[in-house]
């Protein structure tokens, strides 16, 4: 997210939600066999918005998004683009395009002819001279003017991505769908090309739907992410939403790191739920809706939200330091509690500077803030 | 030992086969060709030019194997492009090797015993008498070019199916999606995708198919009877019956070198049509 004002997206966000949806699901499910590979997934995706599919290997995403593409037909349920049910639709007649994990670029055609593929299929026909402005500006777009008459094996990986991009945008469809398009890359060319993505998008204002299992990739491209496993939708949000506010523990795993800790709820006062672990400790955090006394839960405690000392503090764990991990403008720790195990904290630069940088072996303590800590179900 | 003798070592063999298998028979083909006949038959030395103005004399032959050799493996083509297609596109993967094998099971035969099987189709008692039974008379199938060609296409049909088919089994099918997905229909994606990418298997059949062909003699024996005979027949005739052997070399070297130029001049054609690629070659 280092590249999106915090305050920006927030508007980013309100604004979708006015706009109207250019596609839904609802209560799409795909059954493949014995296997459930969508169940009930309901999802609104608003014009122009860069929404993300994450979740795990196998959890669905690629099925969800072939329903939207037309390759599968949902077995319930109904796709909608534009306002309209488009379940047995035929994939070239909806106004959706796809880019394929591998690309799928034609072999037997240079760079320009693919990416004018689809302009060649439209009726009416598009005269040579459109089809050849269009694909110009596709490839200027993709920065790879110049390559026109280029074998697409002559190019490299991360050239061939913005060839399958460019084969894509150019037709100018309402929905884009990417299938992890940046997954073949090496990580500095994957970075770049989420520059570069993110870019585009906003640059043409085209409805984005990507697929990663990426979550760093999904929390700096996208203006809402669905989280999935298993087949299901678990949770939608901004990537703030769902980073400060999960309804799971599986979501919390999920999007960023964090530290968990079971127990049950002993009280709930002024929506601050105090939990007992099963070795007796007390930790406290702030209670989610739908959770009572006796609840079986999970307390979620981000490692940026840990405060450590070398005095004690009241309500405070008593630690010792196992190792001591710098990251530049962060220093990670991960520290021993004889109860509860390993806990991550994570410091600033600024905080952990002069004397207050902790050695190997110390004795620390560490607390938080109870607000910023959250009591989720364990599941 | 240096490098250029290593590889000279290594070549050999391969070199030894070319000579042995290709240069020296075509070389004494080459040399009879000029020769004449003995009194008793075989071949006398000699420099004559006799034989090659004698060709006209077989000209039926040519005519026969230069229209019906091209003919069958165009009809073989046409035949074995959508048998390929469905086996190797459309065919659920579990039903693909039990269906790839009914293709080979005839090539467990003999090509004279299936023949023969034709011979009774396409004779009085097979498919005329039924069409005779619906008052359809006088139809003659048996020894017409029409039973060389159903012989020939029968015959060289698994021959031509397999390039096609490992062509079309090796496309990556996610192409076909992403022309659809592009918003090409179905005919349309055959047409600019699938068709272009199993130009080399069908290349590969047909001259497969052809180079076979153009030395065939069996099926026109047997399906032709005398009357619609190959330049392969006249060759059986002057090498085992005349023992005119000083001609038959000169039939013989004729025909190679109409196949050397056919084969050469479709190659031209093919590697222009696949100008540049380097995913795809010819056999
Ligand atoms: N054509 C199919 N036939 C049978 N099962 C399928 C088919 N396509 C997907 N599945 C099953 O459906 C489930 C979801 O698959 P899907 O490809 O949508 O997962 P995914 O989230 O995209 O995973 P990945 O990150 O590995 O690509 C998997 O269990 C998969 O085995
Ligand atoms: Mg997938």
């Amino acid at each position: 997210m280092a590249h999106i004002p915090v305050d920006l997206q927030y508007t980013a966000n309100k604004q979708s939600d006015s706009r109207p949806p250019i596609a839904a699901l609802r209560n799409v499910s795909k059954v493949f066999g014995s296997v459930i590979a969508a169940d009930a997934l309901n999802l609104s995706i608003a014009q122009g918005e860069f929404l993300s599919f994450l979740g795990p290997s196998g959890c669905g995403k690629t099925t969800a998004l072939r329903m939207l593409a037309g390759f599968e037909a949902p077995t319930s349920g109904d796709v909608l683009i534009d306002g309209q049910a488009v379940n047995d639709l035929e994939p070239y007649r909806r106004p959706v395009n796809m880019v394929f994990q591998s690309y799928a670029l034609f072999p037997h055609l240079n760079v320009s002819d693919n990416i004018g593929y689809g302009l060649r299929q439209r009726r009416p026909r598009l005269s040579r001279g459109e089809i050849a402005g269009k694909v110009g500006r596709a490839l200027e777009i993709v920065r790879l003017t110049g390559f026109e008459s280029r074998r697409v094996w002559e190019m490299s990986g991360g050239q061939q991505q913005r060839v399958a991009l460019a084969r894509a945008i150019v037709n100018e469809p309402k929905l884009l769908l990417l299938d992890e398009p940046l997954a073949a890359l090496d990580r500095k060319l994957r970075k770049e090309m989420q520059i570069e993505l993110q870019d585009l998008q906003r640059q043409i204002g085209i409805t984005f739907v990507l697929v990663t299992h990426d979550q760093e990739e999904a929390l700096s491209l996208s203006d809402r992410i669905c989280v999935m496993r298993g087949g299901r939708i678990v949770q939608t949000g901004s990537p703030q939403d769902l980073y400060d506010q999960p309804k799971s523990r599986y979501v919390a795993d999920f999007v960023g790191t964090s530290n968990f800790f079971d127990g049950t709820i002993d009280a709930v006062v002024d929506g601050i739920a105090t939990l007992a672990t099963r070795s007796g400790l007390r930790l406290q955090g702030a209670a989610t809706a739908g959770l009572s006394v006796g609840a079986a839960v999970c307390l979620s405690v981000r490692p940026e939200q840990i405060r450590m000392s070398r005095d004690a503090v009241p309500g405070g764990l008593a630690c010792t330091v196992h190792n001591r991990i710098f990251l530049g403008e962060h220093t990670e720790y991960l520290v021993q509690h004889p109860a509860l195990g390993t806990v991550n904290v994570l410091t600033p630069r600024l905080i952990e500077s002069g004397d207050m940088s902790f050695q190997t072996g110390e004795q620390v303590h560490i607390n938080w803030n109870p607000g910023r800590a959250l009591v989720l179900s364990p599941d | 030992m240096t490098r250029s003798e290593r590889n000279w070592l290594l070549v050999a063999p391969a070199a030894a086969w070319f000579v042995v298998m290709l240069v020296l028979p075509l070389s004494v083909i080459f040399v009879f060709s000029f020769g004449e006949r003995g009194p008793a038959g075989g071949y006398v030395p000699a420099f004559t030019l006799e034989q090659y103005a004698n060709l006209p004399a077989r000209f039926t032959a040519f005519k026969n194997t230069m229209i019906l050799a091209p003919v069958g493996t165009i009809a073989a083509m046409l035949i074995a492009y959508p048998l390929a297609y469905q086996l190797a596109v459309r065919t659920d993967p579990k039903w693909k090797t039990i269906l790839l094998v009914l293709v080979i099971v005839p090539f467990w035969t003999s090509i004279l015993i299936r023949s023969y099987a034709w011979i009774f189709i396409l004779g009085g008692r097979g498919l005329p008498a039924l069409l005779e039974m619906v008052g359809i008379e006088g139809v003659r199938l048996i020894y017409t070019p029409f039973a060389v060609l159903i012989g020939i296409i029968y015959g060289y049909l698994p021959l031509m199916v397999f390039p096609i088919y490992v062509s079309l089994d090796r496309l990556d099918k996610r192409l076909l999606e992403a022309s659809a997905d592009l918003g090409a229909k179905p005919l349309r994606t055959f047409l600019t995708v699938t068709l272009p990418l199993s130009i080399p298997g069908v290349a590969t059949g047909c001259m497969l198919v052809f180079i076979l062909l153009m030395g065939e003699f069996l099926i026109p024996a047997l399906l032709g009877g005398g009357k619609v005979f190959f330049v392969g027949n006249a060759l059986v005739d002057l090498f085992l019956q005349s023992r005119n052997w000083a001609f038959g070399s000169a039939v013989a070297f004729t025909l190679i070198v109409i196949m050397l130029v056919t084969v050469t001049v479709y190659m031209r054609v093919i590697a222009r049509l696949q100008s540049g690629r380097d995913d795809v070659s010819i056999m």
